[in-house]
Order: C-alpha cells, then structure tokens, then sequence
C-alpha cells in the first residue's frame, strides 16, 4: 500500500532522483561536521571522521538510487489508476447529469456495435472458425474438371488415388442418399444419409460418442448392413437411449444394425443424420465404369506431408490417369481443395460484403456520435476553460474528454450485445439453407473479445475529433470572453459539417448497395419459372426399392394419382421423379441417331425427368408443339420421349425435334433402341430463376418406372391439402415417409432464399444509416439555427421574410446534402463492381437505382433541414435580440 | 565494507529504525544520533547501512518522506512512520522480545 497523499507529488526524472540522493547525504555530512566541530573536534578532522562514521557513501548512493527508481515507477502507476478511477467517476458523473444525450448516444452505439457483433459471429461461425476436426486444414475436398461433366468422380478413381497417391492419409466417396427409417408405430420417418467407405470418420479424425464407427471391410460386399447416426437424430427419435447400440433398424426396408452415434456438429455434412457403409460391386470397380461419375471424394493429407505437395499430387495423378486413358479422362483435371474452402466458397463474398455494411453502419453511428460530443464540447467549453485555468493540462484534459467518449462505447458496446443476442435469433431463424453453418453461431470469446475492441476503438474514433478540439489557449480565450462559450468558433462547425457529409456518403453507399440487391431481387422475381407455382402443392416419396420393384412401383403410382385426383378441391394431379427446384439432378448423356458417334467427352448431355400424362397440365407446363406424354404411353406401346424448348434450339437448332430419335445412356433401354421425341414443351428454371434452363428429357414414368417420386397436385387451396395427400401415402403404406411437403410457390420462395436474405439484411442496414445520417444533418442544422438566432433576429427586424429565413436554412442543409450525396454516388460508382457477382439483371451502375438513391436522400434531407427551418423562421426579432 | 551477517544486520536495523521513527517523525541524521544514544555506543552502526534502510522502508510503505527545512534551515528529507509501518513495527518488535527472551533463557545459567 502506498500512503496516501492529499495533493500529488511531481514526478521525478532520474536526474532528480540523484540530486535528491545527493542533497540527502550532504546533510547528513554537513549536520555530523557542525556536530563534531561543536564538541571541538578541528573542521579538516572532523569532515574525515563524519565520511568514515558514515561508511561505504557510493554503495549507498546506488542502492538507494535503485530503491528510489522503483517507488518512483510504483508512484506513478498508482497516479495513473487513481486519475483513470477519477476520470471514470467524472465521466460517470457528467453523463448522468446529461441523460438525453447519454441515451441517444449509447441507443446509436448499441446499434452500430450490436449489428457488428450479430453478424461478426455468423461470419466467424461460418468462414473463420476452422470445421470441428483435428487438423482441418489437411481435409481435402477432391474436385474433377472437365468440360461437359460435373465435378463428381467414380470408384475408380478412388482406387486409382488410394494406390498411387503417397502424401495421403486416406481417400473415401461420398454419396448422399436418403434413410427411411420405419418404426413399429407412427409414420416413418426420412433423413438425409451419406454412403461412405469404411474410413470415413477416421479420416474425419472424430471420436463415436456412443458405440464405435465402421470397421474396415464393412464397406465390402457380403459385409453385413451397419449405421452410424447423428447425436441429433439420436436425442430427437431414440431419447438419447445408449441401448441404440446394436440394435436393428428398418432403413429403406432392410434390417441395418446400428453401430454408433456421432457427436452433434461434429460431422460433415451438417445436415446429414445418418451414415452408412457404400459397397462397390464389382462392375463398378472395372475400367468399362470409368465414364459413370456420381461421387464425392474426400482426403486428408498425412500429417508430416507438406499440403501444397499432396495437392499437387492429386493433379498429377489425374493427369497421368489421362494418359492411361486418353478417352475418359480427356482434360479431366483434378484438384485437391481444403474441405472448409469448398463449403463456404460461395458463401464468402455475400457475407463479406454484408460485413463491410455493418462496418459503415458503425462509421455513420460514430459519426453521429462525435457530432453530438461536438455540440457538448461546445457547451462545456466555460467547464473545460475553468479546469484549464485551474491547471489541467492540455493532455489531461483530452484524456479525460476520451475517457467520458470510452466510457460511452463501452456501455454502448454492452447494450449491443443485448442487442445482437436478440438480433441473432431474428437472423438465424430467417437464415437460407445455405447457411446451415451459421445456425452454431455464437457470441462466443471471439465475438465479445472483438466486441470490446470495436467499442473501444469507436470510442477513440468518435471521441479524439471533439477532444482535440479542446485547446487550452482557446479555451483561455472562452474564459476571458465571459465564460459563454456560446460563441461557436467557424472551425467547429466547419468539423460538424464535414462529418455530417461524410456520414451522408456513407449512407448513399449502403443506399445504393441495398438498391442494387432488392432491384435484382425484384429482377428475379418477376423471372417467368416456366411453370405455374401458385396453388400447386408437392410431395416427396422415396419407396423401398427391396418392397417396390419397377412393376410394383408402376402400380402404385397408378393408385397414388387415381386417389389424389378423387380428393376433394383437386383439379388435376401428377407424378415425375422431380418437380422444378428441388435441387435434384439427373443427366445422362446420349445419342442422336442419324448423327456420327461423338468421342466419349463430347456426347451430348440433359436432364431426365419421367412424368405421368397429367404432370405437365398440372404444373402449368404448355405443350409448344406434337403432344406431351399420353396415356398411351404404357410398356408395351413404343417408348418415346417429349423434349423442352431448350433441348430443341440446343440440339436442332436448324430442324424439328418432334420426329428425331434418341437414344439415352441410362441403361434402361435395349440394346440399339431408340425412342422418338413426340412433343415439345415449354423451359422451367429447374435450378434456380437465376439460371438458364438445362436442356431435358421428359419420359412416361409408366414405361419407365422410378422409386424416388413426388406427387404434384394443383387445387384452389393447396395448403389445406397437405394432410390429405399424406393420408393418402399412409393408407397405401405406412412404411413409405413422405417428406418435403411444400407448394410450388414455396419453392421458389426457398430457391431465392439467399437473394432474399442478403437483400433484406443489407436493406435493414441501409435504412439504419438513413435515419442515422438523417438525424445527422437534422442536429446540425438545428444547432447551427439555435448559434444564429440573434443573427436571424437581426434579419427579420431587417425584414427578411420567414420564407427567406426557410430558404436560407434548408439551403445550408441541402448544400450539405448534396455535397455528401456526391461523394457517395461517386465511390457507389467506383466500388459497385464488387457486388456484379451478386447481382442478376441489374448493372452495378444502375442509373435508375442510383436515380431512386439520390431522390430518397434528397427528400429526407429536406425534411431534415426543415424542421430546424420552421423553428428559424419563426423567430421572433424582439425575443432574439434581447435574449443575447 | 561491513563483515557482520548483512540478513541479520538489515532485519535488526530496520527494527531500530522504526522505532527511532515511532518517537515521531525524522531526518536521516537525527535517526542516526537517535540509535546511537540510546545504544550508548555499544552498537557502532555506520550510516550507510542506515539510510539504504530508510529508503527500503519507504519503498516498502512502512515510511514516507517529504523534504523540508531543518533547525538549522537547511533542506532535509524528513521521514514519518505511516499506519502500516507502525503496525509492523509493533509486530517485529513482539517478535524481537520473544527471540531476546529466548536467548536470554538459554545462556541464564542454570
């Protein structure tokens, strides 16, 4: 404990410390001197007695200098706490007294910094916080390019890299699939599953949290059917029973015995519940099934293997492949790219962008902030001159300013958590599927150590303008003019100004930005699908392919659409194997008779889709030309196919398609057959509004029959039909689940989820920043009328009209604004290029979005400045004159 | 330099020093004749060892100085027992009694 002292002590330089040593000594010396030469001692003697009574002085001098240096350095930094707990309780105090302004500015710092937080953590949760997987960075995601085919690989290829490849630890495929999961009672129930080899999870390097995972050779053929499942599915349908272990299951009709569970968000991918071994015959692991590519393939680097070599292994391998199989494997390169990259890919500009929106959000919230220091600054200047004069420093003075401007941020960075944790769970709820990353999004010790530092800085940020300004000499002459402080200096306002301008740049760069996503939004929803989505209802059924053979299948989807049709409200009912934007896939390629063989990589590729008669007409599809599949289209009749307009004008551009033949490697047709195109119908966007529609192939599902289904059924009210059209699958077989029951509406709504999500997030912001930098110029303008009044006074008594007096404010307000509005279309203009990838049908310069922008901040920036014109106008000359 | 024990000779002399300040407040000088009065000479101390106890002391908060001016007018650094520093003396002394007291009963002869 150091004593307490009732007034400070000046600090002490080193020099100081010495010359204090040394003053103590010789007092010592000269009081021992006088003493000896009192008793009678001669003073040459006595001077040699007293240094020789006094011992070794220069060990002394050095000990006590070094003693001296530490009470010196403690002193100071007791002096430094105790001014930063004053300067705390000063600043406390102060803001107490102003209650409006201290609520104003921790309201619009909660915000900026709350936004921050609440979307620093789904960045964080989503780009920055490595997968849940020791060594992560070693996960590879195995990528294959080739024109013309997708990015999926074969069992060949795995052989090919578990025997060639030297810096990897494992490879494995992945193949999602769907698990019905049958229970003794109630309906049965569908999961997301992944087919894996073996050493999947080792290759994840987690742990089972129950049981164990798959053994190696349980990914053979004739090895018997296990399943691991997801903490998630474990707790949701098993109550978290350890007992699961061992037990069998019904999944897709076959017994499977589960072996273990995994922990929850400690699997890839995320949405996926059930894993089970995928076992390759032995045609597929033949050369001849080289061209048949429908897998994932997954790897981890060895850990002493250095990662941009085994990524550049992975190349050569496939170009070396291309060599052993010049047909196959023509420019098919592979690429080796780390397991968190490939998830988050296109996730990172749109979240970054809607990060850099928070930021100036922030900016603007500082901005205003400063601006309403600066007001205070100015009222407080007889304050801050009267504790100038009384000896603060300049430096003291500017620290206790900024540590009142800290203070404010923290307790506004506090309040923004609150309000980020609530803002988090509006967020996540709202969130795309796509970013089902974000969903463990959390304010963890990342997010609040980051909080904290962004308060602090704001509170730097915002507070050094208005503490600069506190200059002691003008300060002194504030003191000297009467202690009014009312007089505000031109460069003050000046700074006002120029921050009310800035922040009005900013808001016309968020402005703009959030144009440009809802104008595209707009942009794409009004995009024709092809079909139409209003008061269709779908719904998905996968049946057992052990229970449904392709007679049995047949059938029932012959009793499925006759049992629909007859259900109250509905028109007309269908079945296909996919409906549009269900995120499904299924190309194949094919031949065109009358055409020479193309080489294997140059084939020509579509989609498939079989449908029954009615599908078309049901989804609102129009048959263009010829006819659309009949019900004459049965087994025995010949097998014919209907095309869309994108498959025409692709593959015949200069001739009919109806009359063509075709002939589709998808192995259900025999040999040397082919079947004519009879139809042609209109384009649907089956993978997205944004995207072209994909040249297909519409085939009877009755000559050839499908396991997967969903059934489409058009009606007046077709959310009220959903339990119907379960009860429906559930009399027919309780075994079959039904899932993704949506209407066609809802899934475009779904497929532009993302659009919506980050036009409406950058949207809420914009408007943030509006009413901010509208608040902004309002205080300004305001502040400038209430310095003016006498001055206005004097104009009216000089007879300025009220209209004048409006004029001439708004005129101040609207320079300002026009100022800002330019800088801020100028850098829209200059940055807008970074949002072209995120934009559809719209120019990152787009001059009407620009136009609306401008118009919107013109208006608010009238209203803005009129208010304080009203109150200028109304100025009474007498009052105003005589109240200064 | 000194040939005695240094860890003995500090304890010890801080102790003497803090009792030469609960008398009351102190220049280095008067702290000096103070010990060497009431010892009759018998301890011979020099001054050295005195002053780095000072300032230890002050470094440890038992103390505080302050410069002022002496009988004489000369400027001189005054030292004041501070309520720790009293309270460790009081305690350092009870321990001193103790351990004189257990010296003393050993080399009574018996």
């Amino acid at each position: 404990m150091r004593p307490r002292r009732f007034f400070r002590l000046p600090w002490r330089t080193a020099r100081q410390i010495r010359a204090d040593i040394d003053d103590e000594l010789q007092f010592h010396i000269a009081e021992r001197v006088d003493a000896l030469i009192a008793l009678g001692t001669a003073p040459d003697t006595a001077r040699a007695q007293a240094l020789r009574e006094f011992g070794d002085i220069d060990d002394a001098r050095r000990y006590i200098d070094a003693v001296d240096r530490d009470i010196e350095a403690a002193q100071r930094r007791s002096d430094f706490m105790s001014d930063l707990l004053h300067d705390i309780a000063y600043a406390a105090r102060k803001l107490r007294a102003s209650p409006g302004f201290t609520l104003a500015a921790i309201a619009t710092l909660a915000l900026g910094i709350g936004a921050n937080t609440a979307i620093f953590s789904v960045v964080n949760a989503v780009l920055l916080r490595p997968l849940p997987f020791p060594k992560s960075d070693r996960i590879m995601r195995i990528q294959f390019k080739q024109q013309g085919h997708g990015d999926a690989s074969t069992p060949m290829d795995l052989v090919d890299y578990r025997t060639q490849a030297t810096r990897f630890a494992g490879f494995s495929t992945m193949e999602p699939t769907t698990a019905n999961i049958s229970r003794d009672q109630g309906d049965a129930e569908r999961v997301q599953a992944l087919r894996v080899n073996a050493n999947w999870f080792e290759l994840l390097r987690v742990t089972p949290l129950v049981g164990r995972f798959f053994l190696p050779g349980e990914d053979q053929q004739g090895a018997p059917a296990v399943a691991v499942m997801s903490e998630e599915l474990w707790r949701r349908d098993f109550s978290a029973d350890p007992a699961i272990i061992g037990k069998t299951l019904r999944v897709n009709a076959k017994a499977v015995t589960v072996v273990g569970v995994v922990a929850a968000n400690k699997h890839y991918p995320l949405t996926v519940e059930m894993w089970m071994p995928k076992q390759f015959d032995a045609q597929e692991l033949s050369d001849a099934a080289r061209g048949a590519r429908w897998l994932g393939l997954v790897a981890r680097v060895k850990d002493d293997a250095d990662v941009d070599a085994a990524r550049a292994e992975v190349t050569r391998i496939s170009e070396a492949m291309e060599k052993r199989f010049p047909e196959d494997f023509r420019e098919r390169r592979a690429t080796a790219v780390p397991l968190h990259d490939y998830m988050v890919g296109d996730l990172r500009k749109p979240l970054y962008l809607i990060l850099g929106a928070v930021v100036l959000v922030l900016l603007i919230a500082c901005a205003n902030v400063a601006n309403l220091l600066l007001v205070r600054a100015n009222a407080r200047e007889s304050e801050l001159a009267i504790r100038a004069a009384l000896g603060a420093g300049r430096g003291r003075l500017i620290r206790q300013l900024m540590t009142e401007s800290v203070l404010l941020a923290i307790v506004g960075g506090g309040v923004g958590v609150l309000v980020a944790k609530i803002g988090m769970t509006k967020l996540l709820s709202s969130a795309p599927a796509s970013l089902v990353m974000a969903q463990h999004a959390s304010i963890d010790a990342t997010t609040l150590a980051l909080t904290a530092f962004v308060a602090i800085a704001t509170g730097l940020l915002f507070g050094v303008l208005p503490a600069l300004q506190a200059n002691a000499r003008q300060l002194a002459s504030t003191l000297r003019a009467g202690g009014r402080g009312q007089n505000t200096r031109p460069g003050a306002h000046r700074t006002k100004q120029t921050i009310v301008v800035a922040e009005l740049a900013l808001a016309v760069v968020l402005l703009s930005g959030a144009g440009l996503l809802l104008r595209s939004f707009e942009r794409l929803m009004s995009v024709d699908p092809g079909f139409k989505p209003d008061g269709v209802l779908t719904m998905k059924v996968a049946l057992p392919a052990v229970k449904y053979d392709s007679t049995a299948a047949r059938n029932l989807v012959a009793t499925i659409e006759q049992r629909v049709r007859s259900l109250p409200g509905v028109d007309r009912s269908g079945v296909a194997t996919y409906v549009p934007l269900d995120n499904s896939s299924y190309d194949f390629t094919f031949e065109i008779r009358g055409r020479p063989v193309p080489r294997p990589s140059d084939e020509p590729a579509s989609e498939v889709r079989q449908v029954t008669p009615e599908f078309f007409s049901a989804m609102g599809i129009p048959v263009v030309r010829g006819r659309g599949i009949d019900a004459t289209d049965i087994p025995t009749a010949p097998h014919v196919y209907v095309v869309n307009e994108a498959f025409a004008k692709k593959f015949f551009p200069n001739a009919d398609a109806v009359g063509q033949s075709i002939r589709m490697d998808w192995g259900r047709d025999p040999k040397g057959a082919t079947n004519q195109i009879v139809g042609v119908v209109g384009d649907v966007h089956s993978f997205g509004l944004e995207d072209a529609p994909e040249p297909t192939v519409y085939a009877s599902l009755a000559q050839y029959p499908a396991n997967g289904l969903t059934i489409v059924a058009r009606s007046a009210a077709p959310a009220t039909l959903a339990a119907a059209l379960r009860g429906v699958m559930r009399d027919l077989d309780r075994d079959v689940p039904v899932y993704s029951v949506m209407t066609m509406r809802e899934r475009v709504d779904a497929s532009v989820g993302a659009q919506r999500f980050y036009a409406s997030l950058i949207a809420i912001f914009a408007a943030v920043a509006l009413v901010l930098a509208a608040v902004g110029l309002y205080g300004v303008i305001a502040y400038a009328v209430s310095q003016r009044t006498h001055e206005l006074g004097v104009r009216v008594a000089l007879g300025a009209t009220t209209d004048r007096i409006a004029r001439m404010v708004i005129g101040e307000g609207l320079a300002l604004t026009v100022t800002g509005v330019g800088i801020g279309i100028a850098a829209a203009l200059v940055f807008g290029h970074v949002m072209a990838s995120l934009l559809f049908g719209v120019s990152a310069r787009d001059p009407l979005t620009l136009t609306a922008v401008v118009v919107a901040l013109g208006v608010v920036s009238t209203l803005a400045s009129w208010l304080p014109a009203r109150r200028a106008a109304r100025v009474d000359p007498l009052v105003a004159m005589r109240g200064d | 330099m000194s040939s005695q024990p240094l860890d003995l000779l500090q304890g010890t002399l801080d102790v003497l020093v803090l009792r030469a300040l609960a008398w009351g407040p102190m220049h280095g000088y008067a702290v000096s004749r103070w010990i060497h009065e009431r010892t009759d000479g018998v301890l011979t101390i020099e001054d050295a060892p005195l002053y780095k106890s000072l300032h230890r002391l002050e470094r440890a908060g038992y103390v505080a100085a302050e410069w002022g001016l002496s009988e004489k007018n000369r400027r001189a650094r005054y030292y004041t027992l501070t309520p720790t520093g009293r309270r460790h003396f009081h305690a350092e002394e009870a321990t001193w009694r103790q351990y004189a007291a257990a010296v003393f009963k050993v080399l009574e002869p018996a």
